[in-house]
């Protein structure tokens, strides 16, 4: 698929047609930078003085890349497919290539930014597991009851939490079983043909 | 095992067939051990019309004595002959003594469940499910595609009725890890319950 950029977008990045393709690169290096750590707009008015141009050039020239880019990294846009999308906004060859290997180098980054964003559910981090007999208690003396703790570690974004919980051999044996099947399921024909069709 | 004086004096009065004759002695130890077991039958003794020819204080001072030799024999898990020669200091005829030893012998090992379960632990895992999801997309995010498992393990938790259900996902490489983890505890409780 091809990205579109409507007319705002295109005019926004159009200002890179004007600048050495040096300021270009460090412009990507600052969206990037942006998107990993939030923008930042000293940084466009010590940019806007350098080059002796107004501030909302450099900053819609920066965003148009943080846009460019994000887009991008969202769709998992091909290689072929991104040259084809920024061949529209006039850039020179040299320009293009330098694009390409910026966004191929930081792809998995930034997707990996844009699955923090993503809504969560509370998930399995660690297991930590003890084996515990149980040989007396106030009400029963003389027994032996065999237990198994078990410390689940789980993560949402990036709070984690943690809870004990414990279970008897049989039930062990049969947690371990039902799960193994679940593991199982995954590699079963049904479950690689929707993942196959699913691309 | 250690009875106290009053426990001692009430077994010496449930043995006594002055106060407890022959013909009720087997319901009434019956009726004591059901009370115990099972919360439905607790007071049934106090209905019972069997028991009317015996005095009411004497029935209530027997009546808690059996049921605390009961108990305490099944928490010390004391045999049946160590309950013979409590109740012959206790002046039990040995047609009592026998009729007592049997329903203890039969009725230990409910009343040491009964005993193990009082008590506080962690929940107690006694089921699990899953479901399998393959996940797509999101809304800042195309082309996720990867499996995602939902679990839910349901725990019983001691003195509450319903099931406590623990839910998490996992990818299928926590998925492997967790199972991994599991079989690790698997393994050593087999190798230890042959030490």
């Amino acid at each position: 698929m091809l990205l579109m950029f409507d007319d705002k977008q295109k005019t926004h990045l159009s200002f890179l047609l004007k600048v050495d393709i040096g300021v270009v690169q460090e412009f990507c290096r600052l969206s990037f930078e942006f998107l990993r750590k939030g923008s930042n707009p000293k940084v466009y008015q010590g940019a806007a003085q350098k080059l002796g141009v107004e501030l909302e050039s450099v900053q819609n020239g920066v965003e148009g890349l943080m846009y460019l880019f994000t887009e991008s990294s969202k769709f998992m846009i091909s290689e072929i497919d991104f040259q084809d999308s920024i061949m529209t906004l006039g850039f020179s060859e040299e320009l293009r290539h330098s694009l390409l290997q910026m966004y191929m180098k930081n792809r998995n980054e930034v997707r990996e930014i844009l699955s923090e964003m993503s809504m969560d559910l509370p998930h399995y981090h660690n297991l930590e597991w003890r084996l515990d007999v149980e040989l007396a208690s106030r009400t029963l003396r003389h027994q032996t009851t065999p237990t198994v703790l078990l410390k689940l570690h789980t993560k949402e974004n990036s709070k984690m939490s943690t809870q004990v919980l414990q279970t008897d051999p049989i039930n062990l044996l049969h947690l371990t079983k039902v799960l193994e099947q679940a593991l199982q399921e995954m590699k079963s024909p049904y479950c690689r043909r929707i993942v196959r069709n699913i691309k | 095992m250690e009875l106290g004086q009053c426990t001692l004096e009430g077994l010496a009065l449930a043995g006594d067939a002055a106060h407890i004759p022959d013909k009720i002695f087997q319901p009434f130890i019956t009726r004591a051990c059901d009370g115990v077991l099972d919360v439905r039958s607790r007071d049934a003794i106090a209905k019972d019309s069997s028991f009317q020819s015996v005095d009411l204080a004497v029935l209530k001072e027997a009546y808690a004595a059996v049921v605390t030799l009961l108990l305490e024999a099944a928490k010390n898990d004391v045999d049946s002959n160590s309950i013979s020669s409590v109740l012959e200091d206790c002046k039990f005829t040995s047609d009592r003594i026998d009729i007592f030893s049997k329903l203890y012998k039969d009725r230990k090992p409910y009343l040491q469940i009964l005993l193990g379960r009082i008590g506080d632990s962690c929940p107690h895992i006694v089921d699990v499910d899953w479901r399998m999801d393959y996940y797509i997309k999101n809304n800042h995010l195309e082309k996720v595609n990867q499996a995602v498992y939902l679990i839910t393990l349901k725990t019983e938790v001691p003195g509450q009725k319903d099931f406590k259900e623990v839910q998490f996902s996992c990818t299928q490489e926590q998925l492997q890890d967790l199972v991994g983890k599991l079989r690790d505890a698997t393994k050593s409780m087999e190798k230890a319950s042959q030490l």
